[in-house]
């Protein structure tokens, strides 16, 4: 996927080295996919298909672990799968998780985003709508139901105002830092269109505002770190 | 409040790049023998006596713990390697020296686990140490160098350091960005002068239509 | 002066350490209520007396006009607070559901207002929900795992035992590889020592 014409450009091992890292098991992406959604100011897709293969692959260690016990191989190479299974299980909890912390911050955000909430899972999105029930119910025992009523929104500061100015958002004006996965040539990073354009090699590391680069992430040409 | 400095985590621990760093590949020498092992993470093995073989780090610190092998430091964990680093990060007052992205991880992994597999063990720690230094000065320095003009900044830079000045970069940018964003500049322009421009704009649009 | 009693309620939210709650200030908060209604009485009052005089809100700026938009702006203002008071403790209250399971302990209870108890339930069993829904369990491995087997020395002898994973002979001086959970209970009887580095 990543190989071909922009080899052998020479004399850069660094880069070479870096390309030839990459590689497209599935453990190497979901490691991308926790970076990536941790550094990243909003909710990203979710990895729907990698999150369940993950989870079989998890299964089907645990059930080669349990053949080994029984079959007494050696503890040595048991503990060594076990480990393994261990970073695996770490990674799959830490990414849901942070998903989840996500949606806990920007619930009304999210639910009225549908570009947002098309990327939660079925699962997340059960979630969600259950944490903006008891949020909602929670900030109007606490709060809303005290207030004038004019005032009783928890989306709006009051009846005249036109857009929810009391929802949290994430800044996708951010500043983040990501490392380029190949040569992506020039780019673009900000508004006005008359800055001078980056040249990103691969490795590069840079620091740049989240929103001129969420293609890229997407696309798995630029990884978060 | 900025995302990338939430304390619940939005950025990465330093538990979580040793892990991290403990992916990378490192050569042992192993002296048993054991079957390939089909891991999630990969194929590693088969494991003969004293025939080399790359493996994840976090594999090769479980064998060397056990005794099972030994960890042979990579190239640029050398003295004479590092020196060199070292002398070109002092000659050089702000590009940085290609190391690994874990450099910071992986050797402190093996001081931990594999001291006696590195040769010249207290001059390699000091020599890394020295470069972390003069890293760090430099650093420092190109900070100030960050000015309302920085819309990307290139940092080539390791893990651990990017973690470190994470939220100086990411802080110092976004504020350069809000005190510089036209958005904002017309914003307190229209109301400081809202009569005069006000006037000012409609024979202007008149004149468009 | 305006808003000062909710900017007040706002700072003793930011000086508590992060991830610390203090107790729920329910007096401060009920008199940025009452305050929230007072403003509601003069913004009603000026704006009844505008409509009697017949001055149309849009195109008059009198002294009444600015008057109902301070209070208007006033009652926003601890309108923003209230809910930045309770949403910040929210968010820390969330937090608690992914450590603690159910039952909160007494010294943090105790801290909460009724409604911020209910949210904690409700929360904790909304994320517990999810969790059964996934079928796995994510309030645990909150940090990277490390070998999670530990190098022991045998103090006392303990003989042949049934561990987690193995059959092992737990002889005097024996120096040997052990899960961390299974090594800990005899650690803590002192008759096992971790062997480190």
């Amino acid at each position: 996927m990543e190989s071909g014409s922009g080899e052998g450009t020479g004399g850069f091992s660094a880069m070479d080295d870096y390309e030839t890292l990459i590689s497209t098991t599935d453990a190497d992406l979901l490691k991308r996919s926790w970076r990536n959604e941790k550094a990243a100011p909003e909710i990203l897709q979710f990895e729907s298909s990698l999150v369940q293969r993950s989870r079989e692959q998890i299964q089907l260690m645990e059930e080669t672990v349990e053949e080994f016990m029984k079959n007494g191989e050696d503890p040595l190479t048991v503990s060594l799968y076990q480990m393994d299974i261990d970073r695996t299980l770490f990674l799959l909890r830490s990414y849901l998780r942070t998903r989840l912390q996500k949606i806990e911050k920007f619930m009304f955000h999210i639910q009225k985003t549908a570009d947002l909430w098309t990327r939660l899972s079925r699962q997340e999105q059960k979630f969600a709508k259950r944490s903006i029930e008891d949020m909602k119910q929670h900030l109007e025992q606490s709060v809303l139901t005290k207030l004038p009523d004019r005032y009783k929104s928890h989306l709006k500061q009051s009846v005249i105002s036109e857009e929810d100015d009391m929802v949290m958002e994430p800044k996708l004006d951010a500043f983040v830092i990501c490392r380029t996965r190949k040569f992506l040539g020039s780019l673009p990073v900000d508004d006005s269109g008359e800055e001078n354009p980056l040249d990103m090699y691969a490795g590069d590391i840079y620091a740049l505002r989240y929103k001129s680069i969420k293609p890229l992430i997407e696309t798995g040409q630029l990884d978060l770190v | 409040m900025s995302g990338q400095s939430d304390p619940r985590g939005f950025t990465f621990s330093a538990a979580e790049l040793e892990f991290l760093a403990e992916d990378e590949t490192m050569e042992i020498v192993p002296n048993l023998s054991m079957e390939r092992l089909s891991l999630i993470s990969g194929d590693f093995g088969p494991f003969r006596p004293q025939i080399a073989t790359q493996v994840p780090i976090w594999l090769a610190v479980a064998l060397k713990k056990r005794g099972k092998c030994t960890i042979r430091p990579p190239d640029w964990m050398s003295v004479e390697k590092l020196t060199q680093v070292l002398e070109a990060e002092r000659d050089s007052a702000s590009s940085f020296e290609a190391l690994p992205f874990h450099y910071v991880e992986i050797s402190r992994l093996l001081f931990d686990h594999a001291r006696d597999d590195i040769p010249d063990v207290y001059m390699v720690r000091s020599l890394i140490e020295d470069i972390k230094d003069v890293r760090f000065h430099k650093i420092g320095t190109g900070l100030e160098k960050l000015s309302s003009r920085t819309y990307a900044m290139k940092l080539n830079l390791s893990a651990m350091e990017v973690n470190v000045i994470r939220p100086f970069v990411t802080g110092g940018l976004e504020t350069f960005y809000k005190l510089g964003n036209p958005d904002m500049i017309q914003e307190s322009e229209r109301q400081e002068y809202r009569r005069p421009q006000a006037a000012d704009r409609g024979p202007r649009r008149e004149l468009r239509r | 002066m305006y808003g000062r009693k909710a900017c007040q309620l706002v700072k003793e939210f930011v000086s508590s350490d992060s991830g610390q709650l203090i107790v729920f200030n329910n007096d401060l908060f009920a008199q940025v209520i009452e305050e929230c209604d007072g403003h509601l009485l003069q913004l009603q009052a000026l704006l009844r007396k505008m409509q009697v005089e017949g001055s149309d809100n849009q195109t008059t700026k009198n002294a009444d006009h600015f008057g109902a938009l301070v209070h208007h702006l006033s009652l926003v203002r601890n309108k923003r607070c209230l809910m930045a008071y309770v949403h910040n403790r929210a968010e820390v209250i969330q937090n608690l559901g992914w450590t603690i399971e159910r039952v909160l302990p007494e010294e943090i209870e105790e801290k909460l207002n009724s409604s911020e108890k209910e949210y904690f339930k409700n929360h904790s069993a909304t994320l517990q929900s999810y969790m059964s829904d996934l079928d796995l369990d994510l309030a645990v491995d909150m940090v990277p795992p490390k070998d999670p087997y530990i190098k022991v020395r045998v103090l006392e002898e303990i003989g042949n035992v049934v561990l987690s994973d193995q059959l092992a002979n737990l002889a005097r001086h024996a120096i040997l590889f052990l899960r961390r959970t299974d090594a800990e209970q005899y650690i803590s009887q002192g008759l096992m020592e971790e062997l480190t580095g």
